[in-house]
């Protein structure tokens, strides 16, 4: 009897410290100091490369990515040597975190899409790996021209809508796709980056379940949402990969999520 | 009403029928104005190099490029090839106001500083 009650114990300790962090949802995420550069604005991108709960603002902590590129009219070009580590953390959180920032000099017009694959993340809680191959596009001089491409990432979100220039109450639409094929029924968490510049307040959610979004494509792997607030959004669409990691020496089951992040600004 | 006469309102009439033909022409064409034609310009050693396209990448051909100096004085002018490109030499090392005039409502300017031209 005894030997039940202290295991219930220790089970409902477990729940209570794994919960919050099931609550909110992890997000890989590139920030850039703007989607849209226009004649006479600035030419020099400022990104941030992070792995943060986007709503909580929660850090964690990032190693050096595998890969940090930016696709332009189809060719790649390699960025991440220009990486530069960065300490940063929630209000509400001890510890500093690594996050990786680069500054990017945009020469000529065009869709700039910036990909990076970060390095396997160990989460405990879920007794995984993820890895979040995570996109944003950078439209320059007017060019619309590459924003509906896929990169050939393992995953990836490909948009259905351009994916810059939107308006707060736009629809968002993407297509999810593993290794090129469509993933029918694929499932995609939604948050909003609470940092997000010109954000008038953080926004708290009244119940766990409006943290993340969660919606699911159809059967072509077609998924649809609408952004109520202005800023960033964060889309993240999670497929197990068929490939496993070791941790302490035994094979973990890896996280792939199809990241893809988009800024939308109020009517006014 | 004699013969003449009868020609002359026959004349008129299609000269109404056309000036209205035009006119929905004219306002037929007018979603094309949502066309924006974008110009972007930079400098390689001792020439200027000149790009003009549509937001989806067609280009923008045979349009007309002047090339103004900082007082608004003309330097010199020519077309975009098939491509929408053109090029010239740095004609002066000064603030230049590169213009594109291609069809109707298609117009658009771009700045180079003088800095970006080097010297």
């Amino acid at each position: 009897m005894q030997k039940v009650l202290r295991y219930t114990l220790l089970m409902s300790l477990l729940l209570t410290t794994a919960l919050p962090e099931i609550a909110s949802a992890h997000f890989g995420l590139i920030l850039p100091s703007d989607d849209i550069i226009s004649q006479g604005e600035s030419r020099t991108l400022h990104l941030q490369v992070k792995f943060i709960h986007p709503l909580e603002q929660h850090y964690m902590e990032m190693t050096k990515p595998s890969a940090f590129a930016v696709v332009h009219r189809g060719v790649s070009y390699d960025l991440l040597e220009t990486l530069q580590p960065q300490k940063g953390k929630s209000s509400d959180q001890a510890a500093d975190f690594t996050y990786w920032v680069t500054d990017f000099a945009i020469k000529r017009p065009g869709d700039y899409t910036f990909h990076v694959e970060p390095t396997p993340y160990w989460e405990p809680a879920e007794n995984l790996f993820i890895v979040h191959y995570t996109k944003v596009c950078v439209q320059a001089f007017g060019l619309e021209e590459g924003w509906d491409e896929p990169v050939g990432l393992e995953t990836e979100i490909v948009p259905l809508t351009r994916p810059y220039g939107l308006w707060t109450n736009n629809l968002f639409s993407g297509l999810v796709l593993l290794k090129g094929e469509p993933v029918a029924f694929a499932e995609i968490e939604i948050e909003y980056l609470n940092e997000s510049s010109g954000n008038p307040s953080i926004v708290t959610a009244p119940a766990d379940p409006y943290v993340t979004q969660v919606i699911k494509a159809d059967g072509h792997g077609v998924f649809h949402y609408a952004m109520p607030r202005a800023g960033w959004w964060g889309f993240s669409a999670l497929n197990e990969a068929d490939w496993t990691l070791k941790h302490d020496g035994v094979d973990k089951a890896v996280e792939i999520g199809a990241v893809y992040w988009v800024r939308t600004r109020d009517m006014k | 009403m004699t013969a003449e006469d009868r020609r002359q309102e026959t004349g008129d009439r299609i000269i109404t029928a056309l000036l209205f033909g035009l006119a929905i022409l004219l306002l037929w064409s007018a979603p094309c104005f949502a066309h924006k034609v974008n110009l972007f310009a930079y400098v390689e050693g001792e020439t200027v190099y000149v790009e003009s396209y549509f937001p989806d990448g067609r280009a923008v051909a045979n349009g007309k490029i002047k090339i103004f100096d900082a007082d608004k004085t003309l330097l010199l002018e020519g077309h975009t090839d098939s491509e929408g490109l053109f090029h010239f030499s740095i004609p002066k090392y000064d603030n230049l106001t590169i213009v594109l005039d291609a069809s109707m409502g298609h117009r658009t300017t771009y700045q180079i500083n003088r800095q970006e031209l080097g010297e």
